[in-house]
């Protein structure tokens, strides 16, 4: 199978495993997740590489009845709160006995969100924890 | 200098699921009905926007040639849900500053026959919450949930909008659905995102609605009773990363504000209120972003009862995009069409009692990092 990530630079190896590789503004502390070529709040082009913290808290989440492009229910999506002031949007794992609650501790882990013919596209999930 | 502009005519075709007729036909029917409440002749038309968003093309031509009017400049616009508000911008710039006397601005959208009909609209190459599963129904269903978690909202509250909206459209002979719901009804609907159901979102469908504008001393060759444009704005969408949290649209928020200011009134002075309620949940936000209500004060708005007809503040009089449909690019133009018959006192059973003051509202498009694509407003005074 030819791996393929979902969008060029979006996962960087950090001292816990794969983690989101954001960047942040030299200038005013921004940060970026993806990463910006350049600061678009105070236009400053000096970002520095910011490996997020794996972990976060659920911000919102929903289960759709409905699909999206790559996924068919059961599944979900939520935003969840990273510590450098970032709200990410991602699906997220169902775990039966961990039902959903909004400032639980979720986890990013790398994955492979859906395949087409001979490829996978890789990613990245929540997990609650 | 800067001219008052007015309305003299509006028109709305039917609404609904009509794949037998093409966008140019449904816009005839409008733009004919429009020329017909104003008592002009077509060839009176000076300049003419066109607005729509799906397999757009020479929009405005491809209507006007149906009432004998070409040759003219004619400007075709797509802004995602405002797209018709802003052709009602653009015409309000030419006439306001002087370049045209009279124009026609007319929406209009053929969803059923579009390239998208009957399918999900796949996410650009680039946009990566599209790809990870961001939809329209899943962004409003995580503002749902922000909204039950810190303003007290429960899911019964998004059943009640869509309730009043469907109330209001039974009064409405050209809404696309005329029926009454329950709570309970609302609620046992499909579930499209939790906490979101069916009956909580607005419908495809095809339609199309104008309006014509001039200045002022030819509008008083038509009419003793003008609707003026007291306010007439246009805002795109800042970064998605400025927003604070998912229970303000910020790009609402500020556009209303400057249309407030640019009418010099507040909302304490409004009779009514025709706003995008594309889902049910985002009428409450909008009641707080529009300041007819504090902050934090939207579900005690909405279960008070004001924002229905006969209330205080009446909100989506027509029905709404719940219950009218959401043909996109025709909703923005609608909406302003709507207001103009509450003005003159002609909007039938659903008619606001001595409406002065509305105000119409349509924000739209998503685009990844953005907040929302676009925001038009316009206030109406007689």
């Amino acid at each position: 199978m030819e791996k393929i990530l979902i969008k060029d630079g979006i996962l960087v190896e950090g001292p816990d495993g794969v983690t989101l590789a954001a960047n942040r503004c030299k200038s005013c502390g921004r940060v970026y997740f993806p990463k910006s070529k350049f600061c678009l709040d105070c236009h400053g082009d000096e970002l520095a590489d910011l490996p997020l913290s794996k972990r976060g808290r659920l911000f919102s989440y929903t289960m759709p009845g409905m699909p999206s492009s790559h996924f068919k229910p059961p599944y979900a999506v939520g935003f969840v709160e990273i510590p450098e002031g970032l709200r990410i949007f991602g699906p997220l794992d169902i775990i039966a006995d961990q039902p959903f609650k909004i400032g639980m501790q979720m986890e990013v882990h790398e994955d492979i969100l859906w395949t087409e013919g001979e490829k996978e596209y890789i990613g990245f999930r929540f997990r609650p924890i | 200098m800067m001219r008052d502009v007015y309305i003299i005519g509006v028109g709305q075709s039917t609404f609904g699921k009509l794949s037998d007729r093409t966008a140019a036909d449904l816009g005839l029917e409008a733009v004919s009905e429009a020329i017909k409440d104003a008592g002009i002749r077509p060839q009176d038309i000076r300049v003419a926007y066109g607005a729509r968003q799906f397999d757009a093309a020479t929009t405005a031509q491809s209507i006007l040639k149906g009432v004998g009017v070409a040759a003219i400049e004619m400007v075709n616009v797509e802004n995602a849900c405002a797209g018709g508000a802003t052709a009602v911008r653009g015409l309000w710039k030419d006439i306001a500053f002087g370049l045209y006397d009279m124009g026609v601005a007319v929406g209009v959208e053929s969803m059923t026959t579009s390239s998208i009909a009957g399918k999900l609209i796949p996410p650009q190459k680039d946009d990566l919450d599209g790809h990870l599963g961001l939809t329209f129904p899943t962004y409003f269903a995580l503002i749902a949930r922000r909204l039950m978690e810190t303003h007290g909202a429960a899911a019964e509250d998004f059943a009640l909008v869509s309730v009043k909206n469907h109330h209001h459209g039974c009064l409405n002979p050209r809404a696309q659905y005329r029926k009454e719901f329950t709570v309970e009804q609302v609620l046992a609907s499909f579930m499209v995102a939790d906490p979101i159901t069916l009956l909580e979102c607005c419908p495809n469908t095809d339609g199309a609605a104008a309006v014509i504008m001039c200045s002022k001393d030819v509008a008083m060759r038509y009419t003793t009773k003008p609707v003026k444009i007291a306010a007439s704005v246009l805002l795109s969408g800042d970064y998605f990363f400025k927003k604070a949290d998912l229970t303000s649209i910020t790009l609402g928020k500020n556009a209303t504000r400057m249309a407030y200011e640019m009418a010099g009134i507040g909302p304490e002075d409004l009779d009514l209120i025709e706003l995008h309620d594309a889902f049910a949940c985002e009428e409450i936000i909008h009641y707080e972003d529009m300041g007819i209500c504090k902050p934090g004060e939207g579900i005690k708005l909405l279960r008070s009862g004001a924002t229905a007809l006969g209330g205080k503040i009446p909100v989506n009089p027509s029905g709404g995009l719940l219950s009218l449909g959401h043909p996109l690019a025709a909703s923005g133009v609608r909406v302003i069409g709507e207001l103009a018959l509450h003005l003159r006192n002609q909007a039938g059973k659903r008619q606001v009692p001595n409406a002065k003051v509305g105000m119409a509202q349509m924000l739209g498009g998503m685009d990844n990092g953005l907040e929302a694509g676009a925001a038009g407003i316009h206030i109406l005074t007689i």
